[in-house]
């Protein structure tokens, strides 16, 4: 005679009460448990030699107790030391239900799982390897019906097997992550000279509840007076922190057996909330914002051509004109080279920039762009960012100046950091010229495609800074993501234009008063000293090319290049700008460029690689000072962009040899 | 009471405690999540959820789902 006493936990109305009724064979009322009343049902089961001493506890979600009923199961889970625990598995909702099994598993107490209402699942289509569940787990399933007593008999052979085992439980373990664990095993440790205080609960399953915050057990303990390593040193943010990091590691493993175990058809769908469920798919989302994101720059780079045929044949009248004038040469080499020269060729590009900002405020007033924060955010998470990271980003494609400002949004500094530091490498519209002059030259028809891949680049690149500034510098979990999503609306064609001119405007102004200005200065320098060939060598733009040019060898950059850079820190706009008066005028600029022996197309790669990697500009760094508060993160922050813009460029022109061709 | 995070699409619930001290709850509170409110949930992707209020939508990431326990509503 044997007597086997075992607890039947479960969710609540996963079955558990017709259970306890067919595996004792008494007529108990089934139903919930409405207020604080609540007791644990005793039965028993006569089986050959053995008794089976069965408790039916109330329905519980989870161990940590938050409400009375949940807080008798969580006792009589802990404490009353029974030979078994049968958890009930409502089949047709395994990932909620497996929750409890992960903190049901690590009590370390004899375990089989009750598949119940696999009939219910039948009928809702939802498939479930029981077998898989079983290997995954380590724990034995056992499909059953409570409701006629389906699969009973083989439930009750399964608990006298497990608790007839002698060796100790091995079930599948919970991947905390790295820092937790080391601190569990800290506590863990620490409690193993303290057993007597912990009654039934093992060392290591006390330091996890420890860390999962469990105050009741807290109290307990340091009412003995002990002093808990590591929970007495942390402050509420970071104990929340790590109560978040075990829920997550929970759920990650609910989740990954479900996946495995269970296929399941689509539940109902309200027609309302359709097109969320589209966008914001768990498959589909990002594949859709990526091709909204490839077909913007593809429209930004084709419908603005027509506008750019139409400006630069304006400025070869100008320039006609100006030649049929007698003027000053001096005047006139100002004139052509320096006003027509550089800003015209900073202006033909404002057309894309019109187009790039239209768009961009289309995509936002539909309530897109929220939806899509809430697509990338498990991966921004998962990189080390924030979600809300995602939406200076975006911005940060338009202008990194406001962009860097919208990480005010961000609460922990940590997140903020790193999304500054990240945000650069985002292409702003300033950029754009740059690739559009540089694909257009280089790498005609596949123009469209060479500019997304910058866009694509930038994006990686900014994905890797961030996931080194998370695993090596800031070692903490990027905090929640909680964003209200605007409702989706037809985007008005009116607003979307006062937008476009808004952000256009802000161009312009930078077109009018900082390129204009940098365009003199390169101007002032081409030409002198005195008496040498405008923009040659020996001119002072030549002489401080050919100054940085070593430097750049290894990039494979001739010396305007250099020159463009060099004035690419004040805006890069510039970059275009300077290269305009270099190369003889806005007019001349395509054809010189194609005409220079110095350049390829992999060095115009590596040349746009590196303009849109190694430094924002001089407002943006700015800002960069102003929001980080001191010089030390500022400096990190510009000197880390430019190592990675020549490593990146550097790794661009050796490997892309191969494939284009030197 | 059991996590937002597990919750599927379609289903109805009340926010039964926000797990975690001061921070978090004041943020969703801010948003109209609060003990008591009944949400539904509209999308779920992994463990990130959107849910639905009257008419205000919010997305909460993994992180944030996971420490709001609500009650199914049946």
């Amino acid at each position: 005679m044997k007597d086997i006493r075992i607890l039947l936990a479960g969710n609540p109305n996963v079955g558990k009460t017709t259970l306890f009724n067919s595996l004792c064979g008494v007529h108990q009322h089934t139903g919930n448990y409405p207020g604080v009343t609540v007791e644990i049902k005793e039965g028993k089961r006569q089986i050959n030699d053995h008794s089976l001493f069965v408790s039916d506890l109330p329905g519980t979600y989870s161990l940590s107790a938050f409400t009375p009923d949940e807080q008798v199961a969580r006792d009589a889970l802990l404490t009353s030391n029974p030979d078994a625990v049968v958890q009930i598995v409502d089949a047709t909702n395994i990932e909620r239900n497996l929750f409890l099994t992960t903190q049901l598993m690590e009590i370390g107490l004899p375990m089989v799982i009750a598949l119940n209402m696999s009939d219910l699942a039948d009928e809702q289509k939802i498939t479930i390897d029981a077998e898989c569940l079983e290997k995954n787990l380590k724990i034995p399933v056992v499909r059953i019906v409570a409701r006629n007593g389906e699969g009973i008999e083989k439930l009750v052979d399964t608990i006298i097997r497990v608790t007839e085992k002698k060796t100790p439980v091995d079930y599948k373990k919970i991947e905390y992550p790295h820092s937790v664990t080391t601190h569990i095993a800290e506590i863990g440790n620490y409690l193993s000279s303290h057993v007597s205080l912990l009654g039934k609960l093992s060392p290591h399953y006390a330091a996890i509840r420890l860390m999962e915050g469990d105050e009741h057990l807290e109290k307990m303990l340091h009412d003995q007076g002990l002093v808990i390593p590591f929970i007495d040193k942390c402050d509420p943010a970071e104990r929340d922190g790590i109560a978040e990091d075990i829920l997550l590691a929970r759920y990650r493993t609910s989740e990954e057996v479900t996946t495995c175990a269970v296929k399941c058809s689509m539940g109902a769908v309200m027609p309302a909330d359709l097109i969320d469920q589209v966008l914001t798919h768990r498959l589909f989302g990002i594949p859709i914002f990526l091709s909204c994101m490839w077909f913007a720059f593809q429209i930004t780079f084709s419908a603005s051509n027509p506008f750019l045929v139409g400006i630069e044949y304006l400025f070869g009248i100008f320039t006609e004109m100006m030649n049929g004038v007698e003027m000053d040469p001096f005047i006139r080499s100002f004139l052509a080279d320096g006003v027509i020269g550089g800003v015209g060729s900073v202006l033909v590009f404002v057309p894309s920039i019109f187009v790039m900002f239209i768009l961009l405020s289309i995509l936002e007033d539909t309530g897109y762009l929220a939806r899509a924060a809430f697509v990338m955010d498990r991966f921004m998470h998962s990189v080390g960012l924030h979600g809300k990271s995602f939406i200076p980003f975006l911005i940060g494609f338009g202008c990194n100046v406001p962009a860097i400002m919208a990480t005010r949004t961000l609460q922990s500094k940590a997140d903020r950091i790193i999304t500054i530091i990240t945000i650069p490498f985002m292409s702003c519209a300033a950029r754009l010229p740059v690739y559009v002059l540089f694909a257009g030259v280089f790498f005609g028809a596949a123009a469209g495609n060479v500019i997304f891949f910058l866009y694509v680049l930038g994006i990686a690149v900014a994905i890797i800074s961030a996931m080194i500034f998370r695993r090596f510098v800031f070692r903490d979990e990027p905090s929640p993501f909680i964003m209200e999503l605007p409702p989706y609306r037809k985007p008005s064609g009116l607003a979307a234009a006062v937008h476009m001119w808004y952000k256009g405007k802000e161009y312009l102004k930078r077109a009018g008063i900082v390129i204009f200005g940098g365009v003199l200065v390169v101007w002032a320098l081409a030409t002198f000293p005195v008496g040498v060939e405008y923009g040659s060598v020996d001119s002072l733009a030549g002489i401080l090319g050919q100054v940085f040019q070593p430097l750049f060898a290894p990039l494979g950059f001739n010396w305007q290049l250099v020159v463009g850079l060099i004035f690419g820190f004040v805006a890069k706009e510039v970059v275009v700008g300077s290269l305009g008066t270099l190369y003889g005028g806005e007019e001349m600029l395509e054809s010189s460029l194609a005409a220079d022996p110095t350049l390829s197309p992999v060095i115009a790669l590596a040349y746009m690689v590196f303009v849109l990697l190694y430094f924002p500009c001089v407002a943006a760094f700015g800002v960069i000072r102003q929001e980080l508060g001191n010089w030390k993160w500022t400096c990190i922050a510009v000197g880390w962009g430019i190592l990675v813009a020549y490593i990146v460029a550097f790794i661009t022109l050796h490997v892309g040899s191969l494939f284009i061709g030197a | 009471m059991v996590p937002l995070s597990l919750m599927k699409t379609g289903d109805k619930v009340v926010v039964r405690a926000i797990q975690g001290t001061g921070h978090l709850a004041k943020t969703l509170g801010q948003l109209g999540i609060i003990i008591g409110i009944e949400l539904t949930i509209i999308q779920k992707a992994k463990e990130s959820v959107i849910v639905r209020i009257g008419e205000s939508r919010y997305a909460l990431g993994a992180g944030a789902a996971s420490m709001v326990l609500v009650e199914p509503q049946i």
